[in-house]
């Protein structure tokens, strides 16, 4: 009698162990959380940009356009600097600071990025696409929503922001028109479709940050992204020429966000998981009610 | 004379003989190779009414789907990677550097007349053949099939699961597109991961270090030719022992252990099986004209310095890669070598597990019951409590890793945190099946004395009478529902046995 009892918790307690066992092992993991040190931001880029085509203000010697046939980059005018103060104070400055250096008042330590130096494609990208102003400071990565200030405005803050310590780069037209997007495809599947998955869906990354989908993106806010190097983002300078990324911008304004998709419906662009419940629910499901159908005799 | 001409049905008649224009043509084949005797048994086979016990023919005849359109593919697919300049109807590719096999795929795709639709159809057929294997499996795990004298079939059915599967991933592979390049990088490693043997095996198998260029070739060869062969091979033993030991049936009025109740093979079950074939590959039609899978096109040509996030396998496959994505990274160095548990255990050991498990079950089955006897009569599922809840517990870890196998994917869509997506998981694949065996267990118990359970419901007539009450009714029973004992159909007694000639010195003689 005994012996069965002992049988029985003994198979029990090591079908326990088996089972939560391994759950000891990750111990040292639990409740270990991320700390967050703000937004990451993007390296300062001062200097003379290095193109074929610099047109300088004979009066300031600031540069203000450059790039070549692809790309070319304006400054933005300097008229805009006094709107462009005023907008910043209103929905910059209590965070990134009167100065924009990302100290918001005195005594504060700078847990808010420095602007200056970071060049007009910069702040343009972060307010234009509506990650700026901010709607969760504690976020570790800004989302992309309805843009509170409009182009304009988001241009006349840039030109501010710049007017600090003029740097680059400065607000990008890609010109499409000679675009190879059979380069762009293969430079994309090289270069982008590591994080923002080859059909440009974009996908969660490390904790709280992820790649976000480029199916409704202005074509000049892929060049300032690349260039730029948003969060979490890599910033392509040296090693992709500005044809280069006029051929990503073509292929993802043109394939990607308009693909030529036959075949029927897309399933959410979700790859083999959704395929897999459409295979095994609408397929093996519809089947099964077939098989209950046909397969008894009323 | 006039008569004779207008009366051509009767004359025709007459032409053919008593039996009819079928019969003569069958009494002339009879003649010569005497199929009567067996033609009768065939058609006077007997098969149970269920609907369960349509669900292994969706795999079969999905699988004849599979045969079909894989063959109209392998008429325009060129299994080499050699590297050619693509110029075909899709331009973004137009000018990339892409192998024969790429090349050929989307070509076959957007240049054949409907090549896309064979393709979506082979794609489709195959998710839906391994789906139907596996619930297939289900209902014979679930109901006790398996047992003597039956588990030679079901060692033959388990064997069939894992072809399919591996079929399966060497057919996903075949494209080179970017997304089964990486499937293919990762099955390398699994190989490599293997202690002592893994590198050899890996070698053995590619032909070299990855990618090399031999391993589409060798997959084209297993995919179009030896596996199929196989999976044929056992399809014909897996039917012939449901044909030799017969069906098994639900119990009921009449149904006992030493006969079959059902519906002979002619004329009744022949029409519903042949119909069941065109629905089959009606739904997989549709599929495959309206849902799109696996857009290759978009993913690009595969090369090793490429990678795409959000890369998942088909879904027979998501419970390997669901472990390997939730396993913590657990691998030991020493005397220069690593044996990387991270990769091995969830990727090899895991699937070995199950599928001995699978294979060994009856005989498990055999020695914790002490039941030896044979069985032609099923279970209910909720009459083996504890069968029942293992099959689900299983089922559920199995379902658990399969989800686990699109972390990033739950984690874009909801917005949450990757790293918690996955610590969720972890938890949820240990603790799920740990949940779901008991709860299985206790609804088996209910069931089980639930009055009535299994019997087909009648219907209530509810009717209002003058004062406004409302009054239920049993409807009157279907004829059908009550047993009706019918005599057999006499068998024909013109079959004239001839008398067995008496062998002389030396010569043995056998009757025909």
């Amino acid at each position: 009698m005994t012996s069965t009892y002992l049988k029985r918790a003994a198979i029990f307690s090591f079908t326990a162990l088996m089972g939560l066992g391994p759950l000891v092992l990750f111990a040292d993991h639990v409740g270990a959380s991320s700390s967050h040190a703000g937004y990451q931001t993007t390296r300062k880029n001062s200097g003379t940009p290095n193109s074929t085509y610099v047109k300088v203000d004979p009066k300031t010697g600031v540069v203000i356009a450059y790039g070549d046939s692809a790309i070319t980059y304006n400054a933005p005018s300097s008229k805009l600097d006094t709107l462009g103060r005023a907008l910043f104070l209103e929905n910059c400055a209590s965070c990134h600071g009167t100065e924009a250096n990302g100290v918001p008042a005195n005594g504060t330590s700078g847990s808010f990025p420095d602007l200056v130096g970071l060049g007009p494609a910069t702040i343009d990208f972060w307010v234009d696409s509506g990650r700026m102003p901010a709607a969760d400071v504690r976020a570790v990565q800004a989302i992309r929503h309805q843009p509170r200030l409009n182009q304009s405005q988001a241009l006349a803050i840039a030109a501010w922001v710049n007017s600090l310590d003029p740097s680059y780069p400065s607000i990008p037209t890609p010109h499409l028109k000679d675009a190879n997007v059979s380069d762009g495809a293969a430079l994309f599947a090289l270069n982008c479709a590591a994080c923002h998955t080859i059909e440009g869906d974009g996908d969660a990354l490390a904790s709280d940050t992820f790649a976000p989908s480029l199916r409704d993106i202005p074509a000049f806010e892929v060049v300032e992204a690349i260039r730029t190097g948003p969060a979490n983002m890599p910033r392509f300078t040296g090693n992709l020429s500005d044809d280069q990324v006029r051929d990503i911008v073509a292929y993802v304004t043109t394939e990607i966000q308009h693909p030529n998709n036959p075949g029927g419906f897309g399933l959410g662009g979700l790859g083999p998981v959704a395929e897999g419940f459409v295979g095994l629910l609408v397929g093996v499901g519809l089947l099964i009610l077939i098989a209950y159908w046909v397969g008894e005799r009323q | 004379m006039s008569s004779e001409v207008i009366n051509t049905k009767r004359s025709k008649k007459q032409a053919a003989g008593p039996y009819g224009s079928v019969g003569k043509a069958i009494n002339e084949l009879d003649d010569r190779l005497g199929v009567a005797k067996g033609g009768r048994t065939f058609m006077d086979k007997i098969f149970p009414d269920h609907w369960s016990f349509m669900l292994g023919e969706i795999a079969l005849y999905s699988f004849v789907v599979l045969l079909v359109t894989g063959v109209f593919l392998s008429l325009y697919y060129i299994p080499s990677t050699a590297l050619v300049t693509y110029h075909g109807s899709y331009l973004p590719l137009d000018g990339q550097r892409v192998t024969e096999a790429f090349a050929s795929t989307v070509n076959l795709s957007f240049a054949v007349r409907a090549g896309l639709l064979m393709r979506q159809m082979h794609h489709w057929a195959c998710d839906i053949f391994v789906g139907s294997i596996v619930v297939h499996m289900a209902r014979v795990f679930f109901t006790g099939a398996f047992r003597k004298p039956r588990e030679l079939n079901w060692t033959i059915g388990t064997t069939l699961l894992i072809l399919a599967i591996a079929n399966g991933f060497l057919g996903y592979s075949l494209p080179d597109d970017l997304v089964s390049g990486t499937g293919i990088r990762i099955a390398y490693s699994i190989i490599l991961s293997i202690p002592l043997v893994g590198s050899y095996l890996a070698f053995w198998v590619f032909g070299g270090n990855f990618p090399g260029t031999t391993v589409i070739p060798r997959f084209f060869v297993l995919h179009v030719l030896i596996i199929p062969l196989i999976i044929i091979g056992l399809v014909g033993a897996h039917l012939f022992l449901l044909v030799r030991q017969k069906h098994t049936q639900f119990p009921g009025k009449g149904r006992t252990e030493k006969n079959v109740v059902g519906t002979p093979m002619f004329p009744v079950f022949m029409a519903k099986t042949t119909g069941f074939l065109f629905v089959v590959s009606g739904v997989i039609a549709l599929l495959g004209a309206f849902a799109q899978i696996n857009p290759i096109w978009q993913f690009g040509p595969y090369t090793a310095s490429r990678i795409s996030y959000a890369v998942q396998p088909d879904w027979y496959m998501g419970f390997l890669d669901g472990a390997l994505r939730i396993w913590p990274s657990w691998s030991f160095h020493s005397f220069g070598y690593t044996i990387p548990f991270e990769v091995f255990i969830p990727a090899v050991l895991l699937p070995g597990l199950l599928f001995n498990i699978a294979y060994v079950w009856p005989a498990l089955e055999r020695k914790f019951t002490n039941d030896h006897a044979l069985h032609n009569l099923l279970d209910r599922p909720s009459d083996r409590p504890k069968r029942t809840a293992a099959g689900v517990a299983v089922l559920t870890l199995l379902g658990m890793l399969f989800i686990a196998s699109s972390t990033d994917v739950i984690a874009n869509f909801f917005r949450l945190p990757l790293n918690e997506v996955l610590w969720a998981m972890r938890i949820l694949c240990i603790v799920s099946p740990f949940i779901a065996y008991p709860i299985a267990y206790l609804i088996c118990k209910e069931v089980q004395v639930v009055k009535g359970g299994g019997k087909r419901k009648t219907a209530n007539i509810v009717t209002r009478t003058s004062e406004g009450e409302y009054v239920a009714t049993p409807a009157p029973k279907y004829a059908d529902d009550e047993h009706q004992e019918l005599d057999p159909t006499p068998v024909p007694t013109y079959i004239i046995e001839t008398p067995e000639e008496t062998g002389t010195g030396g010569v043995r003689t056998a009757p025909r």
